[in-house]
């Protein structure tokens, strides 16, 4: 038996000079796999999934959507006289006094907290030159006043850096509205709150004070409260989160009383902002939210037709599978099977 | 005789008009092949080698012999590796966009195109490092090969690259010369060694090389020391076959040739050291001349793929015009919030200047839209290809060949994909179908057949027929002599003596045994006697016939030995002599041989042995029931790929001979056409024959290679032939790897016509050229026509070409090349017979250029360097010692049957998985730029970006870079054994199925759908707040929404694709999401200053979000989930069917398994086959006489020093025959 070992050493050296390939399952491409075959069954099994979990979610949002209440008041044209576009640019831009008295009626009793909003149409907020134009570090402190480079044109005035400089700043938007109840009782404006929480706490800087602010010769929109430290001028942060679209909102305050059914209510506003150089509409919004937010009936309605679009998929597969079955693996098939011969 | 081998090598000097054509194929602007034989003008002067005197050559400052084949060195892998990466295209284009970014009119930051572009040029620049490190590797291995150099009187061994030109080496048997060397000595007595030049041109017959007489006596190293020589010789130049030079030696000018030069790469045979002075080293070799840059080929797919860039670029181009156009049109001064007029940044937005603002637009959008081009595409494609290569091909243990221990090779990883595609195979005969390696298998003596062996080609019929694979008897460990594989217990060991015929049996044992030109080399005993033979053929009859106990041992140059056993008796054991009168060469007329013999008791006998058609034509009157039977047999060893021999005999009485033999002398010894004469004075005497039998000898195929051939077949690989040996060993093979049947119609187009042969001897170069131009012409228009009959008629007959290298050389010819391709197209096999390495390499062309197909040529020997380069992919048979073909080849396989693996499975899978990454990276990157297009209306067409510029750089590198690159490993949509099992699903490769224009428009269709969905839903979440707070979602935080659900979207998009799903894709795709959550969670956290701030955050806090982030992804893959659900179900692919058949199997993982299936022998393999001979009747009968090396082998050693030969019947005729008394 003592040749065993060395016939087992003889068979190891050879091993080892050998250039076989070591077994791996990677190298030999024999991983465990799973071969998902997308059979019928697992098709409309797909698509009746769908269905099931899209309609309630459907539902519900739509339902969300249904409990908002939303009043919407378009006023850029009656509060500015009527007339070509010429005629209310001359008016936006003279100093007369703009303001502007507009009665809304509340449709179903809304709950507090009410929203108010303001939207603007046709502004370009994401045009490349309007986002480029600010200084983020010049906003968030203080040291970095000077930092105004990438806020062309806004930059300086007076050969002095403008706090906030850039395009956004400048032309933020400077409408106001007052609310007021039918007996003249007034609906107080909560605009604390109204700005993303990371934004004032970040972004904006507690110890950056406007300064040098709409002193060109060009006075784009709002003035603001020298005093007031950056990070507490919400109506700023929100304006400095540009919107994705050129139709956008934004968040003017809340109103913190419920309103029944059937109030109405008058809203003196001051109407300063020119969107008429470039046919912009201005819109106030008033608006309760749900656990969804605002008005929006486009996800439920997406969840809805996305489910039922399911339901009829998997319904029309299962009629094409009836009408025209195949079994599963027929060899009869293969290509070269259904024309033997040929290539 | 110059035979046709070497008078196709002068042809390549285009010296006559034949060369005109070869030209003309030359200069076609990609022809970067090597050509064998080409020469290249010589540069005028010589070199003058000092033999032994390392300083005196010093001066003359000779290259070393170290070779380098490695593309860069440390200085020049920068600049050059950076400029071969810039020659791409795409990475020059991102250059310029990188460029782009960096100017004003970009509307984004320069990190976006920068990183991306750095990453993957590192990326290939390491890929190119590593791949020229292991050429130098191997370049080392070679340099650093030992071989024994002479220093102080004493053999040295040093490695190869020390060697400098006059240094005098030694090498031994089996030994490689390491460079040009001047033979001056051997070990052998007579001044000669034996030379396998196979690694050249692929001849595997030997080469007699003879040293100067002068220099004989310089074989020990003392001796050696004191030569003194000093050589006078041309440059080194390419040409292989020709040499001149003188040699000084004491003074006198000996006069040096091609036959005292052995050259670089050949090896040394049956000679046990030679030694020899260097002439030529290193790059100066004779074969490193020849070779040259290896062209890189680039692969169908991705040519296809600068294509689909082109065309990406045209949309791309389109996007940024519509883009500009509206820049243009919407700048106005009434966007008074812009201040437009107030220049910022030259002009680009100056609404007085509308021109101005199209054209910096168009700018602004190609650096916004750049994605759309992939910048990982090529890389990730270069890493999956690596991959696949190094640790798939080179690690399969399917393509592991045991005996040889050698797995394949992929030597390039640019082409795995254009594997699946092959549509033509180009195949060298000899070393690649065959071993080269002739066996004696079967005979059939008296009207009886011996011989239970199965060919492979029987037991592929046997499975076909689904004839249970018994286990016939098995022969055991029988040792057996090489070239003797017969297995008949009524045969051996004297047993023939109990058969019905024990006088036939004698009879057809001395005819093996007698009638040949072999001689016999060693000590005379069975075991280690050594028959030299010029083609294996004739020495496996010897074998066999030793085998039988008919053992020749010794020939003079009158008489034959034969010991000859159990004939008188059983165990009786005695030496005969024969006196051999004359010997009847065979030459490709004749097809036969013939021996007059004298028996001791002074019996007269004409052994002869030939084809069946020349032997039948010339037997006597009756036996006739034998005749037939006979006949039976050759046609069931024909049918079964066995080359057969008819033997007969006659008995001459003692004037009837004197008389032949006055007039053989006679025609011996004239002077003109002594050929002819010969010929005609055979006639004479080989006639009245008596047929003993047949010999079928199987030319042994490698293994495995007819069901090879079948299976690739059936795949739709239509394979071709190119071989130097004529051709009826052509068509031998050809049957005998089942390339042709007796079913095919085969169209022959040979130059050995009679009517040819006619005009040849006439000699007239020119009369000749015209007079085979015509015939072939003339052939190739009746062929065609009769090619076009059959297939459009019913019959679906299959056709077969067979054209001969004279033959080709004018259907090559440019007004014959498109006939020739299409007739060579239409045709299922096609076998080129007698082709010079040239023409091997431009039929290859011609099928690639001509047809636009894709070509893989596989090959051995160094005559195949031209074709493997060629082709679009090289595949050299590697694990033998010639390295010229896998030098050149891009793939090395041990076996020819590998192929399978290598097209069927890797092939496949890589053109699948490549198809795959490439349409996947398509997709990707149009809905991702299709998004920004959107955006764009959006935004006044001014160029904002609607993604952070991380996000977007990192989108193609990080976040949806690594599942691709998963699926391009893994992906299988059938296993190993199912590919191998429908070889037809192979076909949707070759009709590029999985990467056409169809399937990039239903891609881009879907990319548009999807990036409309994904922005458009995106962006309605922005119109009204979406939190129960009211606040409003930013620019920012709905392009965060949109980039979540688009990584999400394109990922499972990714797993929808996927056929097989691994842990590793499942890791891969959900990491890919994941590392995008975690990248946003800490990027939107650090950078404060970013409108990405804290965005993820805000958005998490809302229900709507989640609520997106479901919707999204299922509306935009609902369109490919319709899709992909009708397309399998009312028009399936093939694989899927085949899915769908396997779709219970289990998954064969069993590394056990493997261990077996590889190391079975052959001769297992026969164990488990039985044998159905088919009952139709075969009209081929495989005639064994043909082999290459026949008659060149002698014939190319004339004026070499021929050896004596022993059997030269002239000497002996002059000599007066003894008359004997009967």
């Amino acid at each position: 038996m003592s040749s065993t070992p060395s016939a087992a050493a003889a068979a190891d050296s050879l091993r080892r000079n050998s250039k076989r390939p070591k077994y791996s399952r990677f190298t030999q491409q024999e991983l465990p796999a799973c071969k998902p075959i997308l059979t019928p069954r697992w098709v409309i099994s797909a698509f009746l999934l769908v269905t099931i979990v899209f309609v309630p979610i459907g539902l519900a949002s739509l339902f969300a959507s249904r409990d908002v209440v939303e009043i919407v008041d378009r006023y850029d044209a009656d509060c500015a006289p009527s007339g070509s576009t010429r005629d209310k640019v001359r008016y936006i831009q003279s100093i007369a006094d703009k303001t502007c008295n507009r009665t809304l009626t509340v449709p179903k009793h809304m709950k507090q907290p009410i929203y108010v909003y303001y939207q603007l149409d046709n502004f370009y907020q994401n045009h490349r030159r309007y986002v480029k134009s600010r200084s983020d570090q010049q906003l968030r402190s203080q040291s970095h006043e000077n930092d105004t480079g990438s806020c062309k044109p806004e930059d300086n005035a007076n050969e002095m850096s403008i706090v906030p400089c850039g395009l956004v700043a400048w032309s933020m938007f400077n409408d106001t509205y007052s609310f007021f109840t039918n007996n003249s009782q007034q609906l107080p404006v909560n605009k604390s709150g109204i700005s993303w929480k990371s934004d004032r706490d970040h972004k904006f800087g507690k110890d950056v004070f406007p300064k040098n602010f709409q002193n060109g010769t060009l006075i784009g929109g709002a003035h603001l409260n020298k005093s007031i430290p950056l990070s507490l001028q919400e109506d700023l942060i929100v304006w400095m989160r540009t919107a994705a679209l050129p139709t956008f909102r934004k968040l003017y305050g809340r109103i913190e009383v419920d309103l029944q059914a059937g109030d109405v209510i008058n809203v003196i506003m001051q109407n300063n902002y020119n969107t008429y150089s470039f046919n912009g509409k201005k819109k106030l919004v008033l608006s309760t939210t749900s656990w969804l937010g605002g008005k929006n009936n486009f996800i439920g309605i997406a969840y809805l037709a996305v489910g039922g679009l399911c339901f009829l998929l998997a319904m029309t597969f299962t009629i094409i599978y009836m009408v025209k079955p195949r079994r599963l693996g027929d060899p009869s098939y293969l290509s070269w099977n259904r024309n033997p011969g040929g290539h | 005789m110059p035979e046709k081998k070497g008078a196709h090598r002068s042809r390549g000097n285009g010296g006559d008009a034949s060369g005109c054509s070869y030209r003309l194929l030359d200069s076609a602007p990609s022809s970067r092949t090597i050509q064998l034989g080409h020469i290249q003008p010589q540069a005028p002067g010589h070199r003058t080698v000092f033999c032994n005197d390392r300083e005196a050559n010093y001066i003359a400052k000779y290259l070393g012999n170290a070779v380098s084949t490695t593309k860069y060195n440390l200085l020049t892998f920068l600049p050059k590796g950076l400029y071969e990466q810039f020659r791409r295209v795409a990475n020059l284009y991102f250059l310029a966009i990188s460029c782009l970014s960096f100017t004003p009119v970009s509307p984004v930051s320069p990190v976006t195109n920068v990183i991306p572009l750095s990453i993957v040029l590192f990326v290939s620049l390491i890929k190119e490092a590593f791949e020229d490190w292991k050429r130098l590797q191997n370049d080392t291995t070679i340099n650093n090969s030992p071989v024994d150099l002479l220093q102080d009187k004493r053999w040295e061994s040093v490695p190869w690259k020390m060697l400098e030109v006059g240094d005098i080496i030694r090498v031994k048997q089996d030994g490689f010369f390491p460079a040009d060397l001047l033979f001056l000595a051997t070990t052998n007595p007579d001044g000669v060694c034996y030379t396998e030049t196979a690694n050249l041109d692929g001849e595997t017959n030997l080469k007699i090389r003879k040293a100067l007489e002068k220099t004989w006596d310089y074989v020990t190293p003392e001796k050696a020391s004191e030569f003194k020589g000093e050589i006078q010789c041309e440059k080194p130049n390419n040409s292989l076959y020709t040499f001149t030079g003188n040699l000084v030696l004491q003074k006198q000018t000996l006069s040096l040739g091609p036959n005292q030069i052995l050259l670089r790469g050949c090896s040394l045979r049956n000679t046990e050291y030679i030694v020899g002075a260097v002439i030529f080293t290193g790059h100066e070799t004779k074969v490193m001349m020849n070779s040259m840059n290896v062209p890189s080929k680039r692969s169908m797919l991705e040519r296809k793929l600068d294509k689909v860039i082109a065309t990406l670029f045209g949309v791309l181009l389109t996007l940024c015009l519509i883009g500009a156009i509206g820049s243009a049109i919407f700048v106005d001064v009434r966007y008074y919030y812009l201040q437009l007029l107030i220049d910022v940044e030259s002009q680009q937005f100056n609404p007085r200047n509308r021109i101005m603002v199209f054209f910096l637009s168009i700018f602004t959008l190609i650096t916004l839209y750049s994605p759309i081009i992939p910048i990982s595409l090529y890389v990730s494609i270069e890493m999956i290809k690596f991959i696949q290569s190094t640790k798939f091909i080179n690690n399969d243990l399917r393509m592991y060949h045991t005996e040889t221990n050698t797995p394949a090779l992929a030597r390039t990883s640019n082409l795995n994909e254009e594997l699946g595609q092959v549509e033509f195979i180009f195949s060298d005969k000899t070393g690649t179908l065959t071993r080269n390696l002739m066996e004696f298998f079967k005979c059939s003596v008296g009207g009886e057949t011996y011989g239970t062996g199965i060919t492979e080609i029987e037991m592929e019929v046997a499975k076909e027929n689904g004839t249970n694979s018994e286990e016939v008897q098995n022969p055991s460990s029988i040792n057996r002599d090489k070239g003797f594989n017969f297995d008949d217990a009524r045969l051996m060991c004297g047993a023939w003596r109990n058969e019905p015929n024990p006088d036939m049996c004698k009879e057809f044992f001395r005819c093996l045994a007698i009638c040949h030109t072999v001689l016999p080399e060693g000590e005379e005993t069975p075991s280690k006697l050594r028959y030299q033979a010029a083609s294996p053929d004739e020495a496996a009859l010897v074998t066999a016939a030793k085998n039988f106990g008919f053992f020749f041992y010794r020939r003079t140059p009158t008489m034959v030995y034969v010991r000859e056993s159990h004939v008188e008796k059983m165990g009786k054991v005695q030496d005969v002599s024969y006196e051999i009168l004359n010997v009847l060469e065979f030459n490709s007329t004749r097809k036969r041989q013939s021996v007059v013999c004298r028996y001791k008791d002074g019996r007269l006998v004409l052994y002869c042995k030939g084809a069946d058609s020349v032997i039948y034509e010339r037997l006597g009157g009756g036996n006739d029931e034998i005749k037939k039977i006979t006949r039976v047999h050759m046609e069931q060893y024909g049918e079964a790929g066995l080359r057969t021999l008819c033997l007969a005999y006659r008995d001459l009485s003692h004037d009837m001979y004197e008389s032949w033999n006055e007039k053989f002398i006679q025609a011996k010894s004239s002077l003109r056409d002594r050929e002819k004469k010969l010929d005609e004075v055979s006639e004479l005497i080989e006639k009245d024959l008596n047929l003993i039998g047949c010999t079928a000898i199987e030319d042994k195929l490698q293994e495995g290679v007819p069901s090879c051939i079948e299976t690739l077949s059936k795949a739709g690989i239509k394979i071709w032939v190119l071989t130097g040996d004529k051709l009826e060993t052509a068509i031998n093979i050809a049957y005998a790897c089942k390339l042709i049947n007796n079913d095919m119609k085969q169209f022959i187009i040979s130059s050995e016509t009679d009517e040819i042969r006619e005009v040849e001897n006439r000699g007239d170069q020119v009369e000749i050229a015209q007079f085979i131009r015509e015939t072939v012409k003339t052939e190739l228009q009746k062929y065609h026509g009769e090619a076009q009959k059959i297939l459009n008629g019913p019959s679906r007959q299959k056709l077969a070409l067979l054209i001969d290298g004279k033959c080709l050389m004018y259907a090559l010819d440019p007004t014959l090349r498109s006939m020739l391709l299409s007739l060579s197209l239409n045709c299922s096999s096609v076998v080129c017979c007698r082709v010079s390495p040239l023409q091997k390499a431009q039929v290859t062309r011609l099928v690639r250029k001509g047809a636009n197909k894709i070509t893989l040529s596989i090959g051995d020997g160094a005559n195949d360097v031209g074709m493997i380069q060629a082709a679009n992919i090289g595949v050299g048979i590697s694990g033998l010692e010639g390295m010229q073909a896998v030098m050149a080849s891009d793939f090395a396989i041990a076996q020819f049957r590998f192929l399978t693996d290598l097209l069927l499975v890797h092939g496949r899978w890589s053109y699948l998985r490549l198809c795959k990454v490439v349409s996947y990276f398509f997709y990707k990157n149009l809905t991702f730029t299709l998004t920004q297009f959107w955006f764009t209306f959006h935004t006044g067409f001014s160029g904002q970006r609607f993604y952070d510029d991380w996000c977007q750089s990192l989108y193609n590198v990080i976040f949806t870079a690594l599942p691709v690159v998963i699926v391009g490993l893994l992906d299988k949509d059938v296993s190993v054994e199912q590919s191998k099992k429908y070889p037809q699903l192979y076909k949707e490769g070759v009709n590029n199925t999985f990467f056409n224009w169809k399937v990039v428009g239903t891609l881009a269709f879907f990319s548009v759908y999807q990036s409309i969905v994904v922005f458009n839903f995106a962006v309605i979440s922005s119109t009204s707040g979406l939190t129960p707070s009211g606040l409003m979602l930013g620019h920012w935080d709905v392009s965060t929404l949109a980039f979540t659900c688009l990584v999400i979207t394109v990922n499972l998009r990714l797993l929808m694709m996927c056929s097989t799903v691994t842990r590793w894709h499942n890791i891969s795709i959900g990491g890919s999401v994941l590392l995008w959550f975690i990248f946003i969670f800490i990027y939107a956290i650090v950078f404060i200053d970013k409108g990405t701030f804290f965005t993820i955050y805000v958005l998490m806090s809302t229900i709507c979000f989640y609520l997106m982030v479901i919707l999204l992804p299922t509306v935009a893959l609902l369109g490919d989930f319709i899709y992909e659900g009708f397309q399998r179900w009312l028009f399936p692919y093939d694989y899927q069917i085949v899915q769908e058949i396997h779709r219970h199997d289990p998954d064969p993982v069993c590394p056990g398994l493997l261990d077996i299936g590889n190391q079975q022998s052959p001769e297992d393999e026969r164990r488990y086959a039985f044998a159905m001979l088919p009952k139709e009747k075969s009209k081929h009968t495989g005639f064994a006489f043909d082999s290459p090396g026949y008659e060149s082998f002698f014939a190319s050693q004339q004026g070499v020093g021929t050896p004596q030969r022993a059997w030269d019947v002239v000497r002996r005729a002059s000599m007066k025959p003894q008359p004997r008394e009967q």
